[in-house]
């Protein structure tokens, strides 16, 4: 009989033993894999909406960068107005290569001129545009026509229905840019002139009209000139341009990175007592384990079986039960990860994606690998002892 | 066998009970018809119903798998199992279906519970299928 036959022979002879240890290693796996799937995803969704939204700089009217990080992470949208003459103003700093205006708007919530509720929409300048813009000339290879939008991941046109209803206006929903994770995905893009033809409908059709203030934009991108440093142009935009505030990409979403920071501190304290729980008890287990098979390894022993054998046979067993819990535990929490992503977006309050097929597996293995070392830690003393008991002194005890 | 005759029905109480708290008729949300003044419950809804359908028997084969002596009893047990966690799945994604919309609580919350209900229900309906069809083998 081999090593690992020996081992499985346990396994399967001591239940209560194999499940204990069994069970703390998928908790050590899906702690560990659970951590680091939503700290790495989070992380990810706030690189990739900074990147979607390739400025360096964002204007928006003073005391409302909140406002505007949440509308832009999660999704809620914002009514931020800030006087049009302002994009000129920012414009003229020395330094901006391209200043862009944005406006935020939403639909109603639950009303039937809009097929979707609570919509957050982003209309651009299409003459200055340097987010949407470039994206719709690589996929579509045109700009968009009045009526026409983009959306996010999420954003789709209802079944049974041809076009997207906001405030009585029919849309066109003609692509859908890549998941982020972020409220971006959904978000639909649109033409200063579709916000305006939306705008001029809604006092017909909509049950509530959508105001847009006159001569107002609720943001400016800004994009440097090459070689210029952000954080220069911030300060100038800031002396010289009243009731804005300009965030570089590097600080936005702030609040969110520290929100961030906080949940893991506050996870690596619980996986780290989980871990220690879980050691402790499978260490408890071994030496149990140990004790009432004292008799059992002493005939092992006294058939001419090595220490070595008998300790790396305990070890084998502790390897195989971690191996089995803690696939159990990795495929169980990348499953309920995966299932549940939008619930842990709406719960943590944080941007979430799932990683793609590799980062799965190198996650997968860090989870693993994290029960096996647990595993092996707790029951190494136990063997170690065992093994080096004198196999008459075991028998007769 | 007792265990995993009660975690079947654990499972099918959760899985029972929190489709009804979880449509978008217990979160006030209705669907407006086209005239402006008739609501109806949106389609979330008529699963959730279902669900508790297929959660009745799913619990009563827990309850019979706890409690049940006879091998071949068990199988079939298992079988019913396996077959009504497929069920519990596709009602939320196939037969049924939930509201469009990912960020909606059935959609969010219902829709992946039920998935992960019907997933862990076949999963332990396979393990007591294959120990019973051992433990029968052994007395065969």
């Amino acid at each position: 009989m081999n090593l690992t036959r020996l081992a499985l022979r346990n396994i399967a002879g001591s239940a209560f033993r194999s499940w204990v240890v069994g069970l703390c290693a998928l908790l050590v796996a899906g702690f560990a894999l659970g951590t680091t799937l939503i700290m790495r995803g989070a992380e990810n969704s706030l690189k990739l909406a900074l990147g979607r939204l390739g400025a360096d700089i964002l204007v928006v009217p003073e005391g409302t960068q909140m406002k505007v990080e949440s509308a832009l992470l999660m999704g809620h949208p914002a009514s931020v107005w800030m006087p049009q003459d302002t994009l000129g103003e920012v414009a003229a700093i020395q330094g901006v290569a391209v200043a862009s205006p944005q406006l935020y708007l939403s639909t109603l919530s639950n009303a039937s001129c809009c097929s979707v509720s609570n919509m957050f929409l982003v209309a651009y300048d299409p003459a200055t545009d340097f987010t949407v813009e470039p994206w719709l000339e690589t996929k579509l290879g045109k700009s968009l026509k009045l009526g026409e939008v983009v959306g996010g991941r999420y954003v789709f046109t209802p079944e049974g229905e041809q076009k997207i209803k906001a405030y009585g206006y029919p849309l066109t929903l003609k692509a859908n840019m890549e998941a982020t994770g972020t409220g971006l995905d959904e978000t639909m893009f649109m033409t200063f002139d579709t916000a305006e033809k939306v705008a001029e409908v809604s006092r017909v059709d909509a049950e509530q009209p959508l105001v847009i203030p006159a001569k107002s934009i609720s943001s400016v991108l800004v994009r440097v000139k090459p070689g210029v440093d952000p954080q220069t142009v911030a300060v100038e935009i800031l002396q010289q341009v009243p009731g804005v505030t300009p965030v570089e990409s590097l600080n936005l979403f702030q609040s969110y990175r520290k929100q961030m920071t906080g949940l893991l501190q506050t996870v690596t304290l619980v996986m780290g007592i989980t871990w220690a729980l879980c050691v402790v008890m499978i260490g408890l287990v071994f030496s149990m384990a140990a004790y009432e098979r004292r008799r059992e390894l002493g005939v092992l022993r006294s058939l001419g079986a090595t220490r070595m054998f008998v300790f790396r046979s305990l070890l084998t067993e502790a390897g195989l039960l971690a191996i089995l819990g803690g696939s159990l535990g990795a495929g169980l929490t990348a499953l309920t990860v995966f299932l549940f992503r939008n619930f842990i977006i709406n719960t943590i309050g944080l941007p979430f994606l799932f990683p793609g097929p590799a980062a799965l597996a190198g996650q997968i293995g860090i989870g693993l690998l994290a029960a096996l070392v647990s595993v092996a830690l707790a029951a190494l003393i136990p063997a170690y002892k065992i093994s080096h008991q004198d196999p008459a002194v075991a028998m007769r005890e | 066998m007792k265990v995993t005759g009660a975690v079947i029905l654990i499972l099918a109480l959760a899985m029972g009970i929190l489709s009804q708290f979880t449509d978008c008729l217990s979160q006030g949300r209705l669907l407006m018809l086209k005239d402006g003044k008739t609501t109806v419950p949106m389609k979330c809804h008529w699963t959730g119903l279902a669900e508790a359908a297929v959660a009745t028997p799913l619990g009563l084969v827990g309850v019979s798998a706890a409690f049940s002596k006879r091998k071949e009893t068990h199988r079939a047990l298992a079988m019913l199992g396996v077959v009504l966690g497929a069920v519990a799945i596709s009602l939320p994604t196939w037969l049924i279906g939930v509201c469009s919309n990912p960020m909606m609580l059935c959609n969010s919350v219902m829709k992946p519970a039920l998935i992960l209900g019907g997933i862990l229900v076949i999963g332990v309906s396979i393990v007591d299928f294959v120990i019973t069809e051992r433990k029968l083998e052994k007395v065969g």
